[in-house]
């Protein structure tokens, strides 16, 4: 099975295709779930394949939330971006304590995520 | 002088006086007319208090007044009980001693000069009073005479005294002069001889005597006693009224049978008491009333001194109650007003702070509204400008590349407006823990220790070891601080100052000062600074709501916030915070 570096959940599509592109373009692989739903049957199959999750809390089927509580109980080990544009003090806290691995707000400055990644790998290796 | 007056009076003058001069205050009073409401008070508490006052004075005044006059009139009318029987036994007397000498007498012995004058001599003795004494036979004739005057031999058969003494058994008359031209009373006795015919024994009355025993009566100098005839003629002397025989100008009542007393006026209009008594002995009518004036006014004199002690004891009593009253009004609408001024205050600030709230979900909206489109333009720019760095494509073309980073430098200040917004409207929520001030102010320069290396700016942080930890939103004062330093850093040019001290300046209450060497603000723009959206960075970069989400914050914690500053010289914060608070107290 394929590795995939980071899933980008966001039912923005322009946004989400757009940023899978960016990320392909240096060198890394991305794939993109619109909905929580579809995103945690795709976490399900691929659950050892994924270096990191970039999640956002508004989707159509449900609240970003349930899905990084749905991702935790898949597997644990899988580090979780939220990446938001609205979050609340309360939310940043809800995820902190789900176990996500940051918060941070929108726009998102690729040069960040990038960082995150490479964090996360060396951080396998 | 004038300024301690005008000092003194604004110490006194109520304050409820001033209840117009916020505009913003006026909507949320309970009261709108705190004049009208102090007006109100006073009049409604003096009515209460001062009605009763004065109808109990009238009563008084009126029950008072009653019991003095009834008073005086009873004195009046005793003094002329008093006059009367005087006046009554006087002529009495004489009458019974002319009757006891007729019958003892006889004519044969009376007729006699040498006996009458024997007899007169007796009864000046045993009464006085008398002047002299004649026998008359009933056609007129003085037969004897015994006196000082030369009357022997004259006739009064034409005198009207002698045909009423004619008439009736005993007689006095009225004073008049008759043949001796001197004013006096003759009194006369009828008697009939053995033979049938009669005589009279007259005998003639000194009105001296009469006047002093009348006189005797008259006292004090509010008094006149007099006795006047029938017809109103003066028949003794009248302290007002004139002499003997003059004609009194009023109207004597008819003789009702008891001695009566009126009120009238006399010529100078001034109210008297007159009590007036027909003279009438057992043995015969008089001619004569007897007359007693007093005037009213002279005999008030003690009501009246009474009178005007009442009036003083009850200006001073008004006077006393309308001060007290007063004083207890102004302080009982000042009281009300301190309430309703706490109450408006605290709806004004209430209604600040939904205006506030409703801001900041307008603009939370906004944000999140925008953060999406931001976030597509964000990453399509981004891709734009990946494919000419990752792809050699038209690589050349440098303008591009500075249009795309352009493009991303407005998205990254988008977000950072968008960010603060959402903080704008995340203040509205309060999280206490307990914090050291200290610690958290290093904490924030923290951030800032490269930044001031490099640019050799020169940081010091006076705060004393034994300030108290705080229990307040560490979150909100943190981003107070990041905030005021961040400005402070942007501010400041290479080799300035920046210097933070902390002090307790009272037991509940941390002063924290940040002050600068930097650019200053100019000082039209100071009363802005708090303004959402101002902002006097020339570059652009500042979003303007900085110090306005501090000024929230700060008024969020239960404090103040000032500014000084002077354009090239320096700004300098000043925040004052309790110590403590609890939550939702400055909701």
């Amino acid at each position: 099975m394929k590795h995939i570096d980071i899933l980008i959940i966001d039912d923005e599509m322009k946004f989400a295709g757009m940023l899978a592109r960016r990320i392909g373009l240096r060198g890394c692989e991305a794939d993109v779930c619109y909905d929580g739903s579809t995103a945690l049957e795709w976490v399900k199959e691929n659950r050892d394949h994924v270096s990191l999750i970039l999640l956002d809390l508004q989707l159509p089927d449900m609240y970003g939330t349930q899905v990084l509580a749905g991702i935790k109980e898949i597997n644990p080990a899988i580090p979780v971006v939220i990446l938001t544009g609205h979050g609340t003090e309360q939310d940043r806290q809800t995820c902190e304590t789900l176990g996500a691995y940051q918060f941070i707000h929108k726009p998102l400055n690729i040069d960040v995520l990038m960082t995150i990644l490479e964090d996360i790998q060396k951080a396998a290796e | 002088m004038i300024q301690k007056i005008q000092t003194y009076m604004k110490s006194v003058w109520p304050e409820f006086h001033k209840h117009k001069k916020n505009v913003h205050l006026m909507p949320f009073y309970t009261f709108t007319d705190y004049w009208h409401l102090w007006t109100m008070s006073i009049f409604i508490l003096a009515v209460t208090a001062l009605s009763p006052l004065c109808i109990v004075t009238l009563i008084h005044y009126q029950l008072i007044h009653q019991s003095v006059e009834s008073e005086l009139n009873l004195r009046t009318e005793r003094l002329t009980a008093s006059a009367k029987s005087s006046v009554t036994f006087f002529m009495e007397e004489r009458l019974n001693a002319l009757i006891f000498t007729v019958n003892e007498m006889g004519y044969d012995q009376l007729s006699g000069n040498d006996n009458l004058v024997e007899i007169l001599k007796n009864l000046k003795l045993g009464f006085g009073g008398l002047t002299d004494l004649s026998v008359i036979d009933m056609d007129g004739n003085q037969v004897a005479y015994a006196g000082p005057f030369n009357l022997e031999g004259k006739n009064y058969k034409n005198q009207p005294w002698f045909s009423q003494s004619l008439e009736k058994n005993n007689f006095v008359s009225e004073v008049f002069t008759g043949y001796r031209d001197v004013p006096h009373i003759i009194i006369a006795v009828r008697s009939i001889k053995p033979d049938g015919s009669f005589f009279i024994l007259r005998a003639t009355l000194d009105t001296e005597r009469l006047i002093q025993t009348i006189f005797s009566y008259k006292t004090g100098n509010h008094a006149d006693v007099f006795l006047v005839n029938h017809d109103g003629v003066l028949q003794t002397p009248s302290a007002n009224y004139g002499n003997i025989f003059a004609r009194l100008n009023f109207v004597i009542p008819e003789n009702s049978g008891t001695k009566e007393v009126i009120m009238s006026t006399n010529r100078e209009s001034d109210t008297i008491l007159s009590g007036y008594s027909y003279i009438s002995t057992k043995l015969v009518d008089t001619p004569f009333i007897l007359i007693v004036h007093k005037e009213k006014a002279g005999m008030m004199l003690t009501w009246l001194e009474l009178r005007q002690n009442i009036n003083w004891t009850v200006g001073v009593s008004v006077f006393l109650i309308l001060l007290v009253i007063t004083f207890a009004s102004t302080f009982m609408v000042n009281k009300l007003y301190r309430v309703d001024k706490a109450k408006a205050e605290a709806m004004l600030r209430m209604e600040q702070n939904q205006q506030l709230a409703s801001i900041g979900q307008l603009a939370a909206g906004v944000a999140h509204e925008i953060n999406n489109p931001l976030a597509v333009i964000n990453q399509t720019a981004g891709y734009v400008k990946d494919l000419f760095s990752f792809k050699d494509e038209p690589r050349s073309d440098e303008e591009i590349i500075e249009h795309i980073d352009s493009i991303l430098d407005a998205v990254d200040r988008c977000g950072t407006i968008t960010r603060q917004l959402l903080g704008f409207v995340r203040q509205f929520d309060i999280k206490i823990k307990k914090i050291n001030l200290r610690k958290l102010v290093f904490d924030v320069l923290s951030f800032h220790k490269k930044e001031a290396e490099y640019r050799g700016i020169n940081v010091t942080v006076t705060i004393p070891d034994t300030i108290p930890d705080m229990e307040t939103d560490s979150g909100k004062l943190q981003q107070i601080l990041v905030n005021l330093i961040n400005n402070a850093f942007q501010a400041v040019e290479e080799g300035c100052c920046l210097d933070i001290i902390g002090s307790l300046i009272n037991t509940g209450t941390i002063e924290l000062v940040i002050q600068d060497t930097g650019c200053g603000i100019p000082e039209d723009a100071l009363s802005k600074i708090h303004e959402p959206f101002f902002s006097t960075r020339k570059d652009k970069m500042g979003t303007g709501l900085g110090l306005s989400i501090t000024y929230g914050l700060v008024k969020k914690l239960g404090g103040n916030i000032t500014v000084q500053s002077t354009e090239g010289v320096g700004t300098s914060f000043t925040i004052t915070l309790p110590v403590k608070i609890q939550e939702g107290e400055f909701a």
